[in-house]
């Protein structure tokens, strides 16, 4: 047996809950040392119970703990972190932390600050995607004023289209028009709603997915011009925005088309000489795929894709920030069966109302195929102060059919007493002969709790 | 000295202020070249991290069984307002700021808590006799970490 390779000597985990175990396993498992930090609410979390350090870093909220970045700082200088892993949420995506820890001679395990600046301003992610050759939501260039170059864009970018309002956001001054006689009375609708709703008139026009799924690539960069990819994640299965389930392979995709968009992203990524893990997602309709946005971090549902590649993406993110290869190659990388997760929050199956509170009883299931990433146990008390997240069931088989077989099981199996959970609602959602049969879309959740 | 940097001397004093504000820290001092910049906030006024005291209503009860009991809750209880290393005097060999013993007034500075190269002095919340001591000298502390008991 070889010795595992000395990459840091320790981490500093800034984060909390399932996702601060899930690094620390991973640290565990290269035989490096590491720092929990948690708030006065989370001192008997169990990332803090397994680390081999804890540092308090402040009160329960968490702007003045997990995203204080001067008492993070002081953590890693007391405990002498050489690393420092930020999972998802709070500070996996500040450039401004990434580059405070650089200038401290501390690394961040993650992109560069340049790459996370790049894809999180909404504007520079799709210019930059588009000059890479991915193709993004068709739609006009910038402002459209008058109605006459509303038409002339509309032919170009094909009908449907929908008109947003430049300052808009939460639905208001959208208009679908699915002709050109429907654009005319669509541009006055939405610049009268654009007005009332945010005082500017200002236009923009993008062509319109009727029913898209949510697709995305896992990739990692070695930082040195090498990306690989790790397959799709079909993410559809969304309430206001928010994944509930997700699947390893899609099945709207086929291998073919797994292999062209996945190629195209990893050589996008090379390009630009991308470091560490991240996720190029889609809409996909008709067999085209439609740039949203890139996360330039771990991602909540990144287990799906270590099933189906047994690829542990965590390991790999500490081997490349500290300056070494990633251990596989392509050729290396098959979605070998299929891979199933559901999120389970703490959250009133039917309202989706927060539902803290102690856990009565807790026993997740086990058996062949069955992982529970989690934080919780059997008399803890969910803070409030944190999102509702409490752990994922993710199963993993040899077909979707054994899989959902396996997933209705694992669910029945599952207790959590004390609080609401989600799990009621998966255990429905498995029985569904649409789900079943992988035939949905980004509306399918919602329309089938609307239909109660 | 041209005015030029006497402008960018009053741009970073002002940014060393809000620096201090933000933060709530009591003491910010940097060095550039021939410059010597120290921002320094009265220490009477308590910082507005200052975490529970005798005032506070809701110290958090630790249920940790390997902590001393009462130390934690004791209302006298000054606890550490930020991540740092703890130092009892002002240099190295001087004289500490308090003893086991010594009555202090409120404001007094009982010890720095040293984080990012930056000496933050934490005063007495009220005035009092010190009669415990809780922490050694350069030993690093945590938020919320019990420093001293004042009664």
């Amino acid at each position: 047996m070889t010795t595992p390779p000395h990459l840091f000597n320790k981490i500093l985990i800034a984060n909390r809950g399932e996702i601060a175990l899930r690094v620390l396993r991973a640290c565990k498992e290269l035989d490096i040392a590491t720092v929990a930090v948690h708030s006065t609410a989370d001192a008997h979390a169990m990332h803090v119970r397994l680390a081999d350090e804890s540092v308090c870093i402040g009160p329960p909220p968490a702007r003045q703990s997990y995203l204080n970045i001067p008492q993070l700082l002081a953590a890693c200088e007391i405990t002498g972190a050489d690393a420092v892993h930020p999972g998802y949420g709070f500070l996996a995506e500040n450039a401004r932390f990434a580059e405070i820890l650089a200038a401290h001679g501390i690394a961040f395990i993650g992109p560069s600050a340049e790459h996370i600046r790049m894809m999180g301003d909404k504007i520079e992610a799709k210019r930059t995607i588009k000059r890479l050759g991915i193709p993004v939501v068709p739609g006009s260039e910038g402002p459209v004023t008058d109605d006459e170059a509303a038409r002339a864009s509309a032919a170009e970018i094909g009908f449907p289209v929908i008109i947003k309002a430049a300052a808009g956001g939460g639905g208001r001054g959208m208009k679908v028009a699915r002709s050109a006689d429907e654009l005319t009375k669509a541009l006055m609708t939405a610049r009268a709603e654009a007005t009332a709703a945010f005082g500017d008139d200002t236009l923009y026009i993008e062509k319109y997915l009727d029913a898209p799924r949510h697709i995305e690539i896992q990739v990692i960069g070695d930082g040195k011009g090498g990306a690989l990819h790790l397959g799709e994640r079909d993410c559809s299965l969304q309430r206001r925005h928010q994944k509930l389930v997700e699947e390893s392979p899609s099945p709207a995709i086929t291998p073919e088309t797994r292999d062209r968009v996945g190629d195209m992203v990893a050589a996008a990524m090379a390009k630009i000489k991308y470091a560490g893990a991240g996720t190029i997602e889609f809409l996909y309709e008709n067999g085209e795929f439609y740039f949203i946005e890139m996360n330039t971090r771990l991602q909540v549902e990144h287990p799906v894709t270590e099933a189906v590649t047994d690829i542990d993406l965590v390991n790999e993110q500490i081997r490349v920030t500290s300056g070494l290869d990633l251990s596989f190659t392509q050729d290396d990388v098959h979605l070998d069966g299929h891979a199933i997760e559901c999120r389970i929050n703490a959250e009133d199956p039917k309202t989706f109302a927060a539902s803290p509170g102690t856990i009565a009883n807790f026993h997740p299931p086990g058996g062949l195929g069955v992982r529970v990433d989690s934080s919780v146990y059997q008399g803890y008390a969910i803070p409030p102060y944190y999102d509702s997240l409490i752990g994922k069931l993710i199963v993993h088989a040899r077909t979707r059919q054994e899989c959902l077989m396996r997933l209705r099981r694992a669910l029945d199996e599952f207790v959590v007493d004390g609080i609401r959970t989600t799990l009621p609602l998966f255990r429905e959602l498995v029985k569904n002969p649409n789900i079943i049969e992988g035939n949905y879309d980004i509306h399918w959740l919602e329309n089938w709790l609307a239909d109660g | 000295m041209t005015d030029k940097k006497a402008i960018a001397d009053h741009d970073l004093i002002r940014q060393l202020a809000d620096l201090l504000t933000e933060t709530g820290l009591t003491e910010i001092e940097i060095e550039r070249d021939d410059t010597r910049v120290r921002v320094v906030r009265s220490t009477g006024m308590a910082p507005p991290q200052t975490p529970a005291t005798a005032a506070s209503p809701t110290p958090p009860v630790d249920r940790h069984e390997e902590k001393p009991s009462e130390t934690g809750v004791h209302p006298g209880t000054v606890h550490s307002p930020m991540v740092g290393t703890a130092y009892r005097a002002p240099e190295p060999g001087a004289a500490p700021f308090v003893n086991v013993g010594d009555t202090i007034a409120e404001g007094e500075t009982l010890l720095i808590v040293e984080a990012m190269k930056t000496m933050n002095q934490i005063p007495a919340p009220h005035a009092g006799r010190i009669v415990e001591i809780l922490v050694e000298d350069g030993q690093p502390v945590e938020y919320d970490e019990p420093l001293m008991i004042i009664e």
